[in-house]
């Protein structure tokens, strides 16, 4: 894993970031999308940069679901949970997958290698049910293909 | 017109002319997000190199979405001489160079297609317009949808595109409320607000600067009738916000976008860029001296920044929380100035009113709701896609022209109108697309996502994954709002696991009139699912809380996974696949060991004959009395 990012190095990235325009999730975004997720010093850094302070970052990274803390694991699995999934078993798919990667939703092998995490519909509901592996729909799925899928992963396939 | 505008309208068209009559053939691929779901991105590729090694002289394009979204990737073909088009379906990466082969020998695919969009149909290719799905249906806001190239704004002006706009600048901001006012177009989010109203409370408010709002955030799972939109035509939207900005006096504009929609996110930052770059957007718009800019702004995963106030404190703000309101946001809303916040399909209706008149916009049905809307489908029907359509039919001819019908084998049990708040329906197929009915009965038509369940969904189920959403999902302010939820969620999980108590109908009616007292919708109708499935599915709900019993065979607590014949030969492959090893050998065949089973299913996939599910309380009473007891 690469060193979290350093004081200067952040600054710089929110340098175009100003308060009271509407900048504080811009600002997330951007550094979650150069380093996968927020690092406490990112964190300050943002406060500093909007004037505010770090609290009230930190309730905004913690309030919304797809803000990180913590860097994502190598394959991220997202479960649907959404309710055209729902009806076509969705939820047995969890519990088999809960049990198969042996981790509880929003968790993490302790390898970093495999995550799972609760997804949101995103109107691909054609494919129910289905999960998302690092953003791609895996769809039309059944307990067992997902029981496959999950073994698959493990086994680095 | 403004001469500038016309100017541009008049170039864009000259290039679509000139696109048409290339004398190439013309590929183009629906991409949305439904169609990369099914690899429409491998499809592009695999095009470019089939067109290279056939020597085909033709174009490969994108498209929006058609809404045929359950048989993506979707394809059309026209020919070199412009005198036919033909719509494909289902033309998966592996397809393609059968596909191209036949185009290349000048031949069709009829296995594939699904109609001709233009020129005559063949004796194997209908016309796409008698196909069932397009029957009913009225093409307005969609109208660009598989024709045109999203990511081309002159593709948009030349159909068409901007024209709405160009009529809205030589008038003043009161005669343009006064048309969409005349239209009686209503919020699409579900509300039905009269929008012309709220476009007058921006123009007669007195403070500046003034804010508009395009909603994007589409957060009610299983609906996505604007990501369509927005994926398939997002200049209607800049468009639309341009006139709301005229008629509200508005000095600039966001367009708030959920998370889970990056493929939408990108494709209106690109038509605002390009929209700036030929002066639609910024100072002095077209030499009129009117100033409008746009921001597009991403969220991070949150259904209340789908209210109005949770969304504007979501970009004006740090965390999303709906605000208290009063203030309403047409007085205090952005930075606490004027804000005007509409849905992307309500601000998408705007250019074709100006266009075409307040009159031709609302005559198009009967229905006390005015013009068209487009709505989803999903669920236990063949047909998962999206269409435009008038207000009004009734959900027994949704079901039947629009969805294929139910899936084999499975019959309607009831259906998710709007979202987790708007309540659960019974299967009525009377009742009607239009807002009142669902209104009678204490729920909400909603934004146009509608879900269908069949026997095998437990209502019990469904609402227990409601208010686990709902609870997920609230923001914490109100004690009612989010103890209620999850005290409704503890309540529900005890039914489901078996613990069901006599008081527990009091205690949802308890949570119902407490949870009305919170501050926003989000809690004030968190409930609606379980007070309307109580009423519609009372049956359901007394077996589960006095009898231990779910006619679905879906609560976990209330069921048993058995084996029916142990000498299945599919056990051996339903035992290596289970996923505690809870099937385990038992003499010559296999039995399960019940307290490690966490009744996921997947024996019974494999081994249908071989594993039942069984009621459980009924079944141990039965064998505790036949033991002896
Ligand atoms: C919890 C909650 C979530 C909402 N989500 C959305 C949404 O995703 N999109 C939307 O347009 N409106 C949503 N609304 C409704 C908005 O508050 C608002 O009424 C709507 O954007 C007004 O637009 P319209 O008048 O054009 O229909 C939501 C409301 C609540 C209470
Ligand atoms: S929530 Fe707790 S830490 Fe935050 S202001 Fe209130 S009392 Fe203080
Ligand atoms: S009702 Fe729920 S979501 Fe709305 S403000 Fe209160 S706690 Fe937040
Ligand atoms: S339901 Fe799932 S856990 Fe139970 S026996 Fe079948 S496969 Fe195993
Ligand atoms: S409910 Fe799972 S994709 Fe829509």
């Amino acid at each position: 894993m690469t060193a979290e990012p350093g004081v200067q190095e952040l600054r710089e990235l929110v340098a175009e970031f100003e308060p009271g325009r509407g900048h504080v999730m811009p600002a997330l975004h951007k550094v979650q999308d150069t380093y996968g997720y927020i690092t406490r010093t990112a964190i300050e850094v943002v406060a500093r940069q909007l004037n505010t302070t770090p609290a009230l970052v930190y309730g905004t990274v913690s309030f919304y679901s797809d803000f990180r803390t913590h860097p994502p694991a190598e394959t991220e699995v997202a479960w649907c949970c959404g309710p055209a999934c729902r009806v076509m078993g969705g939820d047995r798919i969890r519990e088999a997958l809960q049990q198969e990667l042996e981790l509880p939703l929003n968790g993490q092998t302790p390898d970093h290698r495999i995550g799972l995490h609760i997804g949101q519909c995103n109107g691909t509901c054609s494919e129910a049910p289905q999960v998302w592996v690092n953003g791609e729909v895996v769809g039309d799925l059944t307990v067992a293909k997902a029981i496959r899928l999950a073994r698959e992963l493990k086994a680095g396939e | 017109m403004n001469s500038r505008l016309e100017a541009l309208i008049s170039s864009a068209k000259q290039s679509w002319a000139s696109e048409q009559a290339s004398g190439r053939v013309r590929i183009n691929v629906t991409l949305d997000t439904s169609s990369q779901a099914k690899g429409a991105g491998q499809v592009i590729e695999k095009l470019h190199a089939a067109v290279a090694a056939k020597k085909l002289v033709a174009d490969v394009g994108i498209t929006g979405s058609w809404g045929f979204c359950w048989m993506e990737p979707c394809v059309t073909v026209r020919t070199a001489a412009g005198t036919q088009t033909v719509l494909y379906a289902n033309v998966t990466p592996e397809r393609v160079d059968e596909l191209i082969e036949k185009v290349a020998a000048g031949h069709d695919m009829p296995e594939l297609a699904l109609g001709v969009v233009e020129g005559n149909p063949t004796a194997d290719i209908p016309l796409l317009s008698d196909h069932p799905f397009m029957q009913g249906q009225v093409r307005r806001l969609m109208a660009n949808l598989g024709i045109t190239d999203p990511e081309n704004i002159d593709h948009y002006l030349a159909h068409g595109g901007y024209e709405g706009f160009g009529k809205a600048l030589e008038m003043d901001a009161e005669a343009i409320v006064k048309e969409i006012l005349d239209s009686g177009l209503g919020g699409r989010a579900g509300g039905g607000f009269p929008a012309g109203r709220k476009w007058d409370f921006l123009r007669t408010a007195t403070a500046s600067p003034r804010y508009l709002v395009c909603n994007a955030d589409e957060g009610d799972p299983g609906a996505w009738v604007n990501r369509v939109l927005m994926e398939g035509d997002p200049h209607l939207i800049v468009e639309g916000m341009l006139i709301a900005a005229l008629a509200g006096h508005a000095d600039a504009g966001y367009i708030y976008i959920r998370y889970e929609y990056p493929l939408a996110f990108a494709r209106l930052k690109k038509a605002v860029e390009q929209a700036y770059a030929k002066g639609l957007l910024g100072k002095d718009i077209l030499g009129s001296g009117k100033d409008f800019e746009i921001v597009v702004f991403l969220g991070a995963g949150s259904y209340v920044c789908g209210e109005e106030t949770g969304l504007i404190n979501s970009i004006d703000s740090y965390r999303g929380m709906p605000r208290i309101k009063p203030p309403f946001p047409a007085q205090a809303g952005l930075w606490n100035k004027p804000t005007n916040v509409n849905n992307v399909e309500s601000y998408a209706n705007a250019p074709m009113i100006m266009r075409n008149g307040a009159h031709w916009w609302s005559s198009v049905s009967d229905a006390k709701e005015k013009g068209t809307k487009m709505f989803t489908f999903s669920g236990s029907v063949n047909w998962a896609g999206c269409v435009e359509i008038p207000f009004g039919p009734t959900i027994g001819e949704v079901i039947d022209r629009w969805c294929g019908g139910m899936r084999p084998g499975l019959e309607l049990k009831g259906f998710q109108p709007g979202g987790p708040l708007s309540g659960i329906a019974t299967a009525n197929r009377d009742l009607t697309l239009t807002l009142d009915p669902y209104r009678e009965l204490g729920m909400f038509l909603g934004g146009g996502g509608i879900v269908f369940f069949d026997q095998h969904t437990c209502t019990v189920d469904l609402c227990s994954y409601f208010l686990g959403f709902c609870e997920d999902e609230s923001c914490g302010r109100c004690t009612t709002c989010h103890g209620g939820t999850q005290r409704a969620v503890e309540i529900l999980r005890r039914i489901q696991a078996g613990g069901g108590r006599d008081v527990d109908f009091e205690n949802f009616q308890k949570l119902v009139s407490t949870l009305v007292w919170s501050n926003c919708f989000h809690g004030q109708f968190a409930m609606t699912t379980v007070k309307t499935a109580v009423k519609a599915f009372e049956d359901e709900w007394r077996e589960h809380i006095f009898d231990k019993r779910c006619r679905a065979g879906v609560c976990q607590g209330l069921i048993d996974y058995r084996v029916r014949s142990a000498g299945d030969p599919a056990l051996t492959e339903a035992a290596e696949l289970c996923p505690t090893g809870a099937i385990v050998p038992d003499g010559s065949g296999y039995t399960i060991d019940d307290p490690r089973c966490i009744r996921c299913g997947a024996c019974k996939e494999v081994a249908p004959n071989a594993i039942e599910v069984v009621d459980r309380f009924a079944v141990r009473v039965a064998e505790g009395a036949a033991a002896g007891g």
